[in-house]
């Protein structure tokens, strides 16, 4: 509240004011309290400088924010009696081995032409059987981006599964020696046993990135040759038309959608144009994609 | 001020003169210009930071485990799927027994594997035991680190005053019971001993009695059911001359009491008294904790911790076929050395929460309970609870009948007394003599709001301080039907394995000064202070803030990140054959009574 005050030192009397008449006593000094009227109240100002202090730097170096992540499982099936995920890696080969044209021989190969075998890819047994830097250096890359428009997409996490992992099949080093297990590219991973890449780690609060469903790709980067290969949800064989003229969008992603109340994860694939779920007894394929 | 007209002097009446005029206009006003410091702020990252934690409540906690574990009871079974799976000894006996025999009919002898008591279990992928045919169970791996053990996190939620316990009496042989709000048993050794020239009585005590010299103990002496003696000593002198006993023994002035009072044999119980002029106000309390759980088992996420291995190292051995009942070549394991870390998927916020004593929560523990789920266990007994004392063998070497399944005060219960009920499957390999399918038992998992029993704990008003008197022990036996040691006394009181579920976590501290503050300004106390008949005043210990550590290094400085604290334990976990290598068995009084805790003379001394 503001008060104006008036002081006359003279007996006199005071002009009408506002309808106001006074007369002023002799001798004494008179004040005339002028009540101006304002629509705040300063009761209280400490305390709204604070808050709005308060304020001001959570706008200028933001307030705390939680950004630890939690760990999501592969989602139970069979009854939630299993948990498991499967990943099936194919590489283009001719006959098995290494395509030695591979953009000419794709126009015309068949689904059989991609096996789980790391061998089309040039690796020979000797060399998956004794983990030669070359091998033990290669890996797969999975890669999780918010949308499947290769433009606006933000790619915020990715997964590494190492070769080191998955299932072995019989090979033969020589004829004159036994028959051996080499690795392939076929992974079954777990809370036990092969568990890299099987748990998922992501934000928990989903305050700032409320993202409940990422589109998985997949890459393998072979160390012998230091590129990556990429991978496509189903060979190539199968487009109709041109191997090299498809939507990428229907053909390099599969969907995972994350469940923050179970903490857990599936993965989808909507290949048939009606979702699936895949990774459980039917295992998420991945194909090698040769370029033209 | 635009109506007022100012007239010049002579103008305003005829033979006036002009004059100097003035109007004075003091402008007042009740609002405050703001200081300089007030109207900016500096941003200051490390006051941002403190404000920030000092506000926080919610904590997530991690820990690490050391496991330690010795592979101690060896026995046999008949039960195909772990008689297969054992860590064989007599090999050789039982290969050429069976050759005499039936398969069936040759009960393998060894060890139980690793995995059946490991945090995570990693035999998932056995044929004939966690995977078909003819196995036990079928391994589901979500399950891997909830198989054998439970984790939890609980806090101390509140008092029991009532529970029944039992000490051990060297002297008379027997189980001496008492309630625990009685104070601490004790039992009086001696009536003729001396202590620089003066004539004492000796109580000896089965856990710390916490007293010290020139305080006061209440002494309560019922013989035949009748109160003999109900009085307030002042404590003379303590121990008995021993090394180590002086935390157990205590003496009290014989001043000539009359003969039958103070007899050597007696027993009773005690409670310290700091002021016997004030013993409302200085007497301590006598009782068992009870926590609250505050997470289901789903949220605790258990895995290994790195590479991390304890220093003992693992204990492996090749199974032969030959050599075993099924000619299946393997590798078995008796001792591993796996570290493991433990975190929690869930938020512990604990503002709306007070402790056993109504004040702030100042500590969380990690409550680690046995589930044993494949059964191994629990069959002759279900999961007991028992204290220090309840702990070393009797003479006879055998397991203090304490831990008799009958004694319905050592079950491993709930906040109403009432035992946790145990689940039950059946194997049709598994079969008794009598024909029977074996019962294979397992604790159903605890829940968030269930409560279990802790240690036995002192607090003194006066002090406003909680002592630990003894950490609970949790105790299982072997089910004999899947796996008999053969290691019973005549009662079947079994020798087992026992381990201290709770391990503390310190969020906070309290400071090691006392408050005190006026009934009359009530301002600045807080809410779980104490009126103390002794100062007319309300007292307290202040709770030290976040990161605060003082000369005693009373404190916590535990990481702050994401607006959330992150307390962190690292515990060892031990798991201890029952009977052996216990750490206080040396010192403690129990063995004290029976004079094992007396220091070898020999010559050197």
């Amino acid at each position: 509240m503001q008060l104006f005050t008036e002081r006359l030192n003279q007996q006199t009397t005071i002009v009408n004011n506002n309808s106001y008449k006074f007369t002023l006593p002799k001798g004494d000094d008179k004040y005339i309290n002028i009540p101006i009227e304002i629509k705040w109240d300063f009761l209280g100002q400490d305390d709204a400088v604070e808050e709005y202090q308060q304020n001001v730097v959570e706008e200028v170096v933001g307030f705390p924010g939680d950004f630890e992540v939690l760990r999501f499982a592969h989602a139970p099936y069979s009854s939630d009696t299993k948990t498991d995920i499967k990943y099936d890696f194919h590489f283009f080969g001719i006959n098995g081995g290494v395509p030695a044209n591979p953009s000419t021989q794709v126009l015309t190969s068949t689904a059989s032409n991609w096996v789980t075998s790391y061998i089309p890819e040039g690796f020979t047994n000797i060399e998956v059987y004794y983990y030669v830097k070359p091998f033990t250096k290669s890996f797969f890359k999975l890669d999780f981006y918010d949308s499947t428009d290769a433009i606006t997409q933000t790619n915020y996490f990715t997964v590494i599964l190492p070769v080191q992992q998955g299932f072995t099949v019989t090979a033969m080093t020589s004829s004159y020696k036994s028959p051996i297990n080499i690795k392939t590219p076929s992974f079954q991973l777990d809370y036990v046993g092969d568990k890299e890449g099987f748990f998922l780690y992501w934000l928990r609060n989903t305050k700032f990135l409320n993202i409940s469903k990422f589109y998985m790709t997949a890459k393998f980067f072979d160390a012998r040759l230091g590129v990556f290969v990429k991978m496509m949800n189903r060979p190539q064989s199968s487009l109709v038309g041109n191997k090299f003229k498809f939507n990428p969008e229907d053909y390099f992603y599969y969907e995972v959608r994350l469940n923050y109340t179970e903490k857990t994860y599936e993965v989808w694939d909507n290949i048939s144009g009606t979702s699936n779920r895949r990774g459980t007894s039917i295992p998420i394929k991945w194909y090698e994609y040769i370029n033209p | 001020m635009d109506d007022i007209r100012i007239v010049l002097g002579s103008l305003r009446y005829k033979t006036s003169t002009d004059t100097d005029l003035s109007i004075p206009t003091p402008l007042v006003q009740n609002s405050k210009n703001l200081q300089e410091f007030d109207r900016s702020i500096d941003v200051n990252l490390a006051q941002l930071y403190d404000d920030e934690r000092q506000k926080s409540t919610t904590f997530r906690p991690v820990c690490k485990f050391q496991l330690l574990y010795e592979n101690a009871y060896t026995g046999s079974t008949n039960y195909p799927p772990l008689e297969n799976n054992l860590y064989y000894i007599n090999e050789n006996v039982s290969l050429l027994q069976q050759c005499n025999a039936s398969a069936g009919a040759i009960a393998w002898q060894g060890f139980p594997q690793y995995h059946e008591f490991d945090f995570v279990r990693s035999d998932y992928n056995v044929s004939g035991y966690t995977q078909p045919p003819n196995n036990h169970i079928n391994f589901v791996s979500r399950s891997a680190s909830t198989y054998n053990w439970n984790f939890f996190v609980s806090y101390p939620y509140k008092n029991s005053y009532t529970k029944v316990l039992q000490y051990y009496d060297g002297m008379s042989s027997t189980g001496k019971q008492w309630v625990v709000s009685d104070g601490i048993p004790f039992v009086i050794k001696k009536t003729d001993t001396f202590i620089k020239g003066n004539k004492v009585i000796r109580f000896v005590c089965p856990v710390k009695h916490g007293l010290s010299v020139s305080e006061f103990a209440k002494i309560k002496i019922v013989v035949n059911g009748v109160i003999t003696t109900n009085d307030t000593f002042q404590v003379f002198a303590l121990g008995d001359g021993m090394p180590g006993t002086d935390e157990y023994v205590f003496n009290i002035y014989d001043i000539g009491y009359s003969s039958g009072k103070f007899i050597s044999g007696y027993n009773g119980t005690f409670k310290r008294i700091i002021n016997y002029e004030n013993p409302n106000d200085t007497t301590s309390k006598y009782y068992v904790l009870q926590h609250k759980l505050l997470t289901n088992v789903n949220d605790a996420v258990m895995v290994n911790a790195g590479f991390e291995q304890n220093i003992f190292g693992s204990k492996k051995k090749f199974e032969s076929p030959a050599y075993t009942p099924n000619n299946n070549k393997r590798v078995s394991i008796k001792e591993g050395a796996q570290s493991y870390s433990l975190s929690f998927n869930k938020d512990i916020d604990v503002s709306p929460l007070r402790d056993n004593q109504k004040r702030p929560i100042t500590e969380l523990y990690i409550t680690t309970l046995w589930k044993g789920y494949f059964g191994l266990t629990l069959g002759d007994s279900s999961l007991k609870q028992g204290y220090e004392f309840n702990l070393p063998l009797s003479p006879l070497k055998f397991p203090s009948d304490w831990w008799v399944s009958t004694n319905t005060s050592s079950n491993f219960v709930n906040e109403n007394n009432q035992p946790y009920p145990l689940g039950t499957y059946q194997n049709p390999l598994g079969v008794k003599p009598s024909g029977q399918l074996i019962d294979f038992k397992y604790v159903l998992s605890l829940n968030e709001g269930d409560v279990v029993d802790g240690g036995i704990y002192e607090w003194n008003d006066y002090e406003q301080k909680e002592r630990i008197i003894s950490d609970i022990s949790h105790k299982f036996t072997f089910n004999s039907f899947v796996f008999d040691i053969s290691k019973t006394d005549a009662k079947e009181n079994q020798l087992g394995y026992y381990y201290q579920p709770h391990n503390k976590m310190k969020l906070r501290d309290y400071s090691d000064y006392i408050e005190t503050g006026s009934v009359n300004n009530m301002a600045d106390v807080p809410d779980y202070s104490y009126f103390s008949t002794t100062y007319n005043a309300l007292i307290w210990r202040d709770l030290y803030s976040y990161g605060f550590k003082d000369n005693s290094g009373n404190g916590v400085d535990h990481p702050f990140l994401n607006g959330k604290h992150y307390p962190y334990g690292n515990f060892i976990f031990r798991i201890i054959p029952e009977g052996t290598n216990y750490i206080e068995s040396s010192l403690h009084n129990y063995a004290t009574l029976y004079g094992a805790a007396q220091p070898t003379n020999d010559d050197c001394e």
